[in-house]
C-alpha cells in the first residue's frame, strides 16, 4: 500500500513537472520496459530506442493520466512505440525492396547485432507467432493482471486467456524440446 | 484495477476452462514464470538511463510552458463562459419589464430644469426654443383645423424645414 501511495506521489510530481520525480518513474521502470522491448525486438540497439522513446511519450503524455492502473497506462504507451516500430520497420522494407539496395539486410526482422548472444528463451520466444509472444512478454514484464492486459490490448478477457493458454503451452514444449 | 497478486486465477480460469484445462494452464503459468526468472532480459545500459533522465530534463522546460498556456486559456475559456452566463442572466431577469423609453433618456436633463415651471426665466435659450415649438404649433393647429388659405404643400416644407432648424439650435446649444 505503501508502495502505491508512493508511486501516486511520484506521479503527481510528474504533473508538476519535478524532474526528480521523471527520474524516479525512469528509475522504478526502466528495467521492465526494456526487457518487455528486448523480448519482442531481440535487439539490445532497437530495444534502447524504443525505451527512449517510451519516456519521451510518457513526459509528453502524463497529463493525460487519469488514475487506474499506472503499469497498465504505461505498458499500453510501450505497446503502441512497439506496433509503431513495427510498421515503420514494414514501411523501411518495402522501400528497400523496391530500391534493391544493400542496406536490405538492416531490417531482417530481429536480426541479432554482432557478438550479440541469443539465450534460449529469446530464441524460442522467435518461434511464437508475434501475437502470442507479445502477450506473453507483456504479462511477464508489466506485471499486469490479466484483466488490465485485455484491457491494454482491448480484446475480451476470454481471448486473452485462451491466447495465453495455447501460447503458454507451445513455449513449455519448445524450452522442454 | 485489480491487482495482479491478488487476482484468483483459478476461479479466472475456471470461468472459460474446464477443470483440467484450469490446472494445466495454472502449471504452464508457474512454468512460465519460472522460465522468464531463470531466463533474464539484459538491463539497460547506465549510459542510456542516463540520456533518457537528461532528454527529460530537457524536455520539461517546454512541457512547462505547455502547461502554463493550457492554464491560461483555461481561465480565458472560464471568464468568457462567466460573462455569457452573466449576461444571459440579466436578460432572463430583464425579460418582462418595460423596455426603456422616452422618459429614461429624459431624465438625463437636469431635474432643477426639467421640473422648473419657471423654464423661460432660467435660460434665455430655452425661452427662444418655446417660443418658436409655440409657434409651430400653432401652425399645425392651423393646418388641422383647415383655417389655412396658403399652399399647403408650401406650409408643410416650411414647418419641416423650421423643426430641422429648432432641432440643429437646440443641439448646438
Amino acid at each position: 500500500m505503501a508502495k502505491s501511495d508512493d508511486l501516486a506521489g511520484i506521479i503527481a510530481g510528474c504533473k508538476q513537472g519535478e524532474a526528480q520525480c521523471f527520474s524516479q518513474v525512469v528509475d522504478r521502470y526502466s528495467g521492465r520496459c526494456y526487457g518487455y522491448f528486448y523480448r519482442l525486438t531481440g535487439n539490445n540497439d532497437i530495444s534502447d530506442e524504443l525505451l527512449s522513446e517510451l519516456f519521451v511519450k510518457f513526459v509528453e503524455k502524463i497529463g493525460s493520466y487519469k488514475g487506474g492502473s499506472f503499469e497498465g497506462w504505461l505498458f499500453k504507451i510501450a505497446s503502441n512505440i512497439f506496433h509503431d516500430h513495427l510498421r515503420s520497420k514494414q514501411r523501411r522494407k518495402k522501400l528497400l525492396e523496391t530500391q534493391k539496395t544493400l542496406l536490405e539486410s538492416e531490417v531482417i526482422e530481429f536480426r541479432q547485432s554482432d557478438g550479440e548472444q541469443i539465450d534460449r528463451l529469446q530464441k524460442q520466444l522467435g518461434r511464437l507467432d508475434r501475437d502470442t509472444k507479445e502477450l506473453i512478454t507483456l504479462r511477464f514484464y508489466s506485471q499486469l493482471s490479466f484483466k488490465e492486459i485485455a484491457q491494454v490490448r482491448s480484446e475480451p478477457i476470454g481471448t486473452t486467456l485462451a491466447k495465453m493458454h495455447r501460447g503458454l503451452k507451445k513455449l513449455r514444449l519448445l524450452m522442454e524440446g | 484495477m485489480e491487482d495482479r497478486n491478488r487476482e484468483n486465477l483459478g476461479e479466472l480460469f475456471g470461468k472459460f476452462f474446464d477443470a483440467e484445462q484450469v490446472d494445466s494452464c495454472l502449471k504452464d503459468l508457474q512454468e512460465a514464470e519460472r522460465i522468464f526468472r531463470d531466463n533474464p532480459a539484459p538491463e539497460p545500459d547506465d549510459m542510456l538511463i542516463a540520456n533518457i533522465k537528461a532528454e527529460i530534463a530537457m524536455r520539461l522546460p517546454a512541457r512547462r510552458v505547455q502547461l502554463a498556456r493550457q492554464r491560461t486559456y483555461k481561465r480565458v475559456a472560464v471568464a468568457a463562459a462567466i460573462v455569457v452566463i452573466a449576461g444571459l442572466v440579466v436578460t432572463i431577469l430583464n425579460d418582462g419589464k418595460p423596455a426603456p423609453g422616452r422618459l429614461e433618456v429624459a431624465s438625463l436633463i437636469p431635474t432643477a430644469i426639467w421640473e422648473s415651471n419657471d423654464i423661460e426665466a432660467d435660460d434665455e435659450n430655452l425661452a427662444a426654443l418655446a417660443a418658436e415649438i409655440e409657434q409651430i404649433e400653432n401652425e399645425v393647429m392651423t393646418l388641422e383645423s383647415g383655417r389655412d388659405t396658403g399652399d399647403s404643400d408650401r406650409t408643410i416644407e416650411e414647418l419641416e424645414i423650421e423643426l430641422i432648424v429648432v432641432s440643429s439650435d437646440f443641439w448646438k446649444e
